[in-house]
């Protein structure tokens, strides 16, 4: 296996343990606003402005969910055509050996057909490996936004907290909660989009 | 690769072996092409190492597209590992090999191959007017496993049974059958599991006219060496680690 092969296999494999992470994060922040949704609800007047946000932290949170779960099933199909893509490259140069070494042989070119066959089907490999990635890159690219939203609801919720009388603490938890969830979140995606990056153009 | 040509009539049989480039620390095998006029079976195709070389030594011998059947006694990777680059390789071809390792031997990569599997009690594979026979060789050391005999040729193929555990660049034939018992002891006491099986085996191949004895590693008996052998398998005792 050569070295593009392998950082291609560990390219793909780290994306679907960073998407777990992810995954983890965005219950976490679901689970943060169904406890900021209660406390809210305790503080009555006092959190008035704190209860739309609540509705609006666990609606992002179950849209991340759902974008993370479509895109592993693309994680998952691109680690399949790394795992194609290898075997034809494996064939491939098997086939232009055997050329090499029958170069004297009467039914030399009879390898041509399967030799263009391989090269073809690695090279058809190859461009739906980088058109998978530039869309796994345009789904990651939302799930960004939906952090960078996050993080400004947090702040948000910071402001309205601070009016929540005694349940200031509390809520500003909650602000503090959904704010570090969105930084990881945001962080691992960044990781997965870097090491896609590479194979978007090469 | 080293080519040789044991039979020659209305078909041939050429045997491979001996490869030169081959990595030390792989077993050498033999692998066996049967050639009728349109077609070329390839039997125990051998290991993806030696995918190429094969490749190249056939083409002296058969187009690409004249390969249109390979055969595996049995699941071993130095028989067929190489079937995930024949399954590229070649358009329009069928693997016989025996039906219980069919989920096996598909770990190996065979989408393009059709599987034709082998019923436990044999059967024959038809090469234009060449009619070959799939012997039950069980437990020989595989549990699913078959030899190939050609009643026309006279040769039985005969898997890992017969083979020798050689130096590199051995003859192709069996000189001074004493000076080779050595060589075939310790692999037929060791990777040989069953005397029952065994026994069977050698009634079965005794009912058969065999001029040349085929097997996958070192060399190929002839004549009288053929019933020498036997006799001398007949006598082992086999399952030894035990
Ligand atoms: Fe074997
Ligand atoms: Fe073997």
């Amino acid at each position: 296996m050569n070295n593009q092969t392998k950082s291609q296999f560990v390219a793909v494999a780290s994306i679907t343990s960073e998407l777990s992470a992810v995954m983890v994060v965005a219950k976490e922040i679901s689970l943060a606003a169904a406890n900021a949704k209660a406390i809210a609800f305790r503080a009555g007047d006092k959190a008035k402005g704190f209860q739309p946000i609540t509705d609006f932290i666990n609606e992002l949170a179950k849209e991340t969910i759902e974008l993370v779960t479509s895109i592993n099933v693309y994680a998952l199909s691109l680690y399949q055509l790394t795992v194609n893509e290898y075997r034809k490259t494996i064939a491939y140069n098997k086939f232009e050996l055997v050329v090499k070494i029958a170069k004297d042989a009467p039914y030399a070119q009879s390898m041509q057909p399967p030799l263009e066959h391989a090269k073809l089907s690695m090279e058809l490999c190859q461009r739906q490996f980088k058109r998978d990635v530039k869309q796994l890159l345009d789904q990651l690219e939302a799930v960004m936004h939906h952090a960078r939203a996050a993080r400004v609801i947090a702040a948000n919720s910071r402001i309205e907290a601070s009016q929540a009388g005694e349940y200031l603490q509390s809520l500003q938890a909650v602000a503090e909660s959904v704010d570090k969830a969105a930084h990881t979140i945001h962080d691992n995606v960044q990781r997965c989009r870097i090491a896609l990056s590479l194979y978007r153009n090469s | 690769m080293k080519m040789t040509k044991i039979y020659e009539g209305t078909h041939q049989w050429i045997m491979f072996g001996r490869d030169e480039n081959k990595p030390v620390n792989i077993i050498d095998s033999n692998q066996y092409a049967v050639r009728t006029a349109n077609r070329c079976l390839l039997l125990e195709p051998g290991g993806s190492e030696l995918f190429a070389p094969m490749m190249a030594a056939v083409l002296h011998h058969a187009p690409v597209e004249q390969i249109t059947d390979l055969f595996a006694s049995h699941q071993d990777p130095d028989v067929i590992s190489s079937l995930g680059l024949w399954d590229q390789a070649l358009s329009n071809a069928k693997l016989h090999a025996p039906a219980i390792w069919e989920s096996f031997l598909r770990h190996f990569g065979c989408e393009s191959i059709e599987y034709v599997p082998i019923p436990d009690n044999g059967g024959t594979i038809k090469l234009e007017s060449v009619e070959l026979q799939l012997i039950p060789a069980h437990y020989l050391h595989s549990s699913g496993n078959f030899h190939v005999y050609d009643p026309q040729a006279r040769i039985l193929m005969s898997g890992d049974v017969g083979s020798a555990l050689e130096a590199p660049g051995a003859p192709m034939f069996v000189e001074n059958f004493d000076l080779h018992i050595e060589k075939m002891r310790y692999f037929h006491q060791r990777w040989m599991p069953s005397n029952q099986a065994k026994r069977a085996w050698i009634e079965r191949v005794r009912n058969l006219d065999i001029d040349i004895l085929a097997p996958q590693h070192g060399r190929i008996f002839k004549g009288n060496d053929v019933k020498r052998f036997l006799d001398w398998f007949d006598a082992l005792q086999v399952g030894i680690a035990v």
